[in-house]
């Protein structure tokens, strides 16, 4: 009965290590997360994507101390590093649609240049302005404190 | 013939992504402008098999659905580096939420009044408006608001492309004294591509941006409806 139960310990702790060490069981977690995402969405139908809805869950996991970030890490860090990848088959849809390549296309591209300058100018504008504003709110309730 | 058979398929389309994307990384890596980005030099490449061959995107995304497929682990990867930076997001949330909100605003905004102003047809200028967020959010607000998915998923890779490179020509521009700015101008104008290139720059960065882009994603697909009834 001990034995059983200390041989069960080895088992579990190898399998923790292995965990820990293998990107691949990493990965094996991520993706897993990502389809008990896709379940729930399905089930609930729920207008997000899956995998929103399983870092979402991992993220809970992390805050309550049941999954440590090593156990997921090296996996995490792979899948943000080639993440570019996994866009290409996706923009591939162009095959399909060669009335891009032209006119419109020009007009398109103007289109999300000027754009995408407007976005990030207004975002990081506004975000910096609400910044300082904090700041110097902090600033104040300090020298009221003191 | 060869092609007919799914597995042959998968293989080859799958070498010829792969294979495309680590001589484009190489590329990028060795010289470093705007158009050496790996997302701009991998389609090219895998288009010039596909072309070469007469595929169409049917043939080729049958073979190459699993790559596609790993933006789900990757959207959940997002995880750490946001749980990593807790503190910093615990402290400046709304800060956050007004980028986003400001952001969004904007991203739709300039899409609906460009396409207007060049004569870009409705469903083109539709199409264009979830573009800033990440794919899968993006081709969601899509459908639900009247464009093409397929058309908003290739938008939304032109503007990665684009948000990577001109987000530093905007950061020497403007006189930002935050990571909370420079990190949410990377992940409000260029997704994941814009993430990436945040971590570049700098971890908290990089986790503001990643952060702000999912949020960007909430952000557009829960006002999707009223835009709908709007346009």
């Amino acid at each position: 009965m001990t034995q059983n139960r200390s041989a069960l310990n080895h088992l579990l702790r190898t399998a923790r290590l292995a965990l820990h060490r293998s990107m691949l069981v990493q990965l094996g977690v991520l993706a897993g997360f990502w389809m008990a995402g896709e379940g729930v969405v399905r089930l609930v139908n729920l207008p997000v994507p899956g995998g929103i809805v399983g870092m979402v869950v991992v993220l809970a996991l992390l805050a309550s101390g049941w999954l440590r970030p090593a156990s997921v890490r090296r996996g995490a860090s792979w899948l943000l590093a080639e993440m570019l990848l996994f866009f290409v088959p996706a923009v591939m849809a162009v095959l399909d649609h060669k009335e891009l390549i032209g006119l419109d296309g020009l007009k398109i591209a103007a289109v999300i240049l000027l754009g995408t300058v407007t976005v990030m100018g207004g975002t990081a504008l506004a975000v910096d302005l609400c910044w300082r504003w904090t700041q110097r709110l902090s600033r104040e309730a300090r020298h009221v404190d003191a | 013939m060869w092609m007919h058979n799914p597995l042959v398929a998968t293989l080859f389309w799958s070498t010829v992504t792969i294979g495309s994307y680590l001589a484009a990384r190489a590329i990028g890596r060795r010289w470093r402008f705007w158009w050496t980005s790996p997302l701009l030099l991998t389609p090219i490449g895998v288009g010039a098999v596909a072309l070469s061959l007469h595929a169409g995107y049917g043939e080729y995304i049958a073979g190459t659905r699993w790559l596609l497929l790993m933006m789900g682990p990757a959207t959940v990867a997002f995880a750490i580096p946001i749980y990593e930076q807790r503190a910093l997001i615990r402290r400046y949330w709304p800060v956050l939420l007004v980028g986003v909100a400001v952001g969004s605003t904007l991203a739709m905004g300039t899409a609906l009044a460009l396409a207007h102003l060049l004569g870009l047809s409705d469903s083109i200028g539709l199409s264009l408006m979830p573009r800033s967020t990440s794919t899968p959010f993006a081709m969601a607000v899509s459908s639900d608001i009247g464009g093409v998915p397929d058309l908003t998923a290739v938008f939304v890779i032109l503007t990665g492309i684009c948000g990577a490179a001109l987000g530093e020509v905007v950061l020497k521009v403007m006189p930002l004294r935050s990571s909370l700015a420079r990190g949410a101008l990377f992940g409000m104008g260029a997704h994941g591509a814009g993430v990436a290139r945040a971590h570049q720059i700098g971890g908290e960065e990089g986790s503001i941006a990643g952060l702000v882009m999912v949020l960007a994603g909430l952000f557009n697909v829960m006002i999707a409806p009223l835009v709908a009834a709007l346009v």
